[in-house]
């Protein structure tokens, strides 16, 4: 108990001090605050998540976004720059899964993850998430599903009026993009292969900026 | 949760403002209790007679810099999305002594001054009168000063990176040398009021 006392003894600002060079020699310790290497997630969200699909941008959507230049998102392609340069989405900017960390997203950004189909997206989401990103999503069925739904939409032969007025509008949203709608006859497998153009130049749309620097991020006003 | 939550949109831009004032009132009482809203006492310091300001100025520094090691380092906080203004190291300099100036000769900085004014007195509201010249002068003259204000531009720095240290090394040098001004501060003021009460017997 004489430690106590001693304790009692001593004024407030000695006090204060002794316990801020106490944190400040516990922070000396730590060293670096940053990295620690591991992060807490808890898993049980993931798996809600995952389940609930929350975490998922339809094609169709992020057409409708890209048209109405909408710019509260960071559209990331993570596929090889090679392919990324034969063909991108407009606004995408091309971050391999590599650098995904490095790069100069931020965990409060609404961001896009597409591949080619959706495993390599699913990855990159969950390394992002591990990393604590807040809003990551991927692109349904990625690029596979772009081209299918978008670019080249396919009207059966025996379509409906219904399926027909639909078709009418994914034509004009195909052409947008510089797609090409296609009307399927009778035996499908062979057409929706070989009819398939290859994929168009990049589409000449203005909306928004620039197609592989992502300029178009909405920033929050800030300042002191 | 994870902070700053503005830039996780917990909260809106018309909140914030509502937040903003919160602070800014917290902020001002906190300046009046510590008795930075009296001219005398904040020009004390200049003189050496009265290290009041020192003692409050270093004590705020230091539980906000542990505050922010400790909840970067919980996890707590993103660091990288908390906003920092650009070094322009030659401007800057300048402008510190400028401010400096005005602090000695009007015994006010601008916050205090606000402080000084919002108690009633009267080299307060002459004070913030002056902030306010000083604003619309500035505001006229910066086409002509803009290429310095913008010059010997550095970036976002910061003293570990530039030192070359880690974060809890510079942390820990800020406490020490904290605790040390504060010893020293209160050494000089006895000092100080030793030397006066002798002078006046």
């Amino acid at each position: 108990m004489k430690f106590f006392d001693f304790i009692k003894k001593l004024n407030l600002n000695i006090k204060l001090a002794s316990l801020a060079i106490f944190f400040g020699v516990t922070a000396f310790l730590i060293s670096d605050p940053f990295d620690n290497g591991s992060s807490t997630i808890s898993t049980k969200d993931l798996a809600v998540m995952v389940q609930s699909e929350v975490d998922h941008v339809n094609v169709e959507d992020l057409a409708d976004w890209i048209i109405k230049g909408k710019a509260d998102y960071r559209l990331v392609d993570i596929r090889p720059e090679k392919e990324f340069n034969e063909y991108n989405l407009p606004g995408s900017e091309n971050i391999l899964i590599t650098n995904l960390l490095e790069s100069d997203l931020m965990r409060n950004e609404k961001i896009i993850l597409y591949s080619d189909g959706g495993v390599h997206s699913a990855q990159a989401w969950f390394l992002l998430k591990a990393k604590d990103y807040k809003n990551v999503y991927m692109l349904r069925g990625g690029m596979d599903e772009w081209k299918d739904k978008i670019l080249f939409p396919k009207l059966s032969a025996t379509a409906t009026e219904d399926e027909k007025a639909k078709f009418g509008i994914a034509s004009a949203i195909s052409r947008y993009f510089g797609g090409t709608p296609q009307i399927v006859s009778g035996d499908q497998t062979a057409t929706s292969v070989a009819v398939q153009p290859s994929t168009p130049v990049a589409p000449k749309i203005q909306a928004p900026a620039g197609s592989s620097s992502g300029g178009a991020k909405k920033k929050k006003r800030e300042g002191c | 949760m994870n902070a700053p939550f503005f830039k996780f949109d917990m909260f809106s831009v018309d909140f914030s403002l509502v937040i903003a004032f919160v602070i800014g009132i917290g902020f001002g009482f906190a300046l009046e209790r510590g008795g930075f809203g009296n001219a005398r006492i904040l020009a004390a310091q200049f003189y050496f007679t009265n290290m009041r300001v020192l003692k409050v100025m270093f004590s705020a520094i230091v539980t906000a810099m542990l505050g922010l090691f400790f909840f970067v380092a919980f996890g707590w906080l993103d660091l990288s999305l908390v906003y920092y203004t650009d070094t322009n190291l030659i401007p800057q300099v300048v402008g510190g002594f400028i401010l400096g100036i005005g602090f000695v000769v009007g015994g006010y900085c601008p916050g205090t001054s606000c402080v000084s004014a919002a108690t009633g007195r009267i080299d307060g509201v002459i004070y913030l009168f002056g902030v306010m010249a000083g604003i619309f002068v500035f505001g006229e003259i910066f086409p002509l000063i803009s290429d310095f204000y913008y010059s010997s531009n550095m970036g976002r720095v910061f003293l570990p990176d530039y030192l070359g240290l880690s974060y809890g090394m510079v942390v820990f040098l800020v406490v020490l040398m904290a605790v040390g001004a504060f010893a020293a501060a209160e050494w000089g003021e006895r000092k100080m009021a030793a030397k006066k009460s002798g002078g006046s017997k």
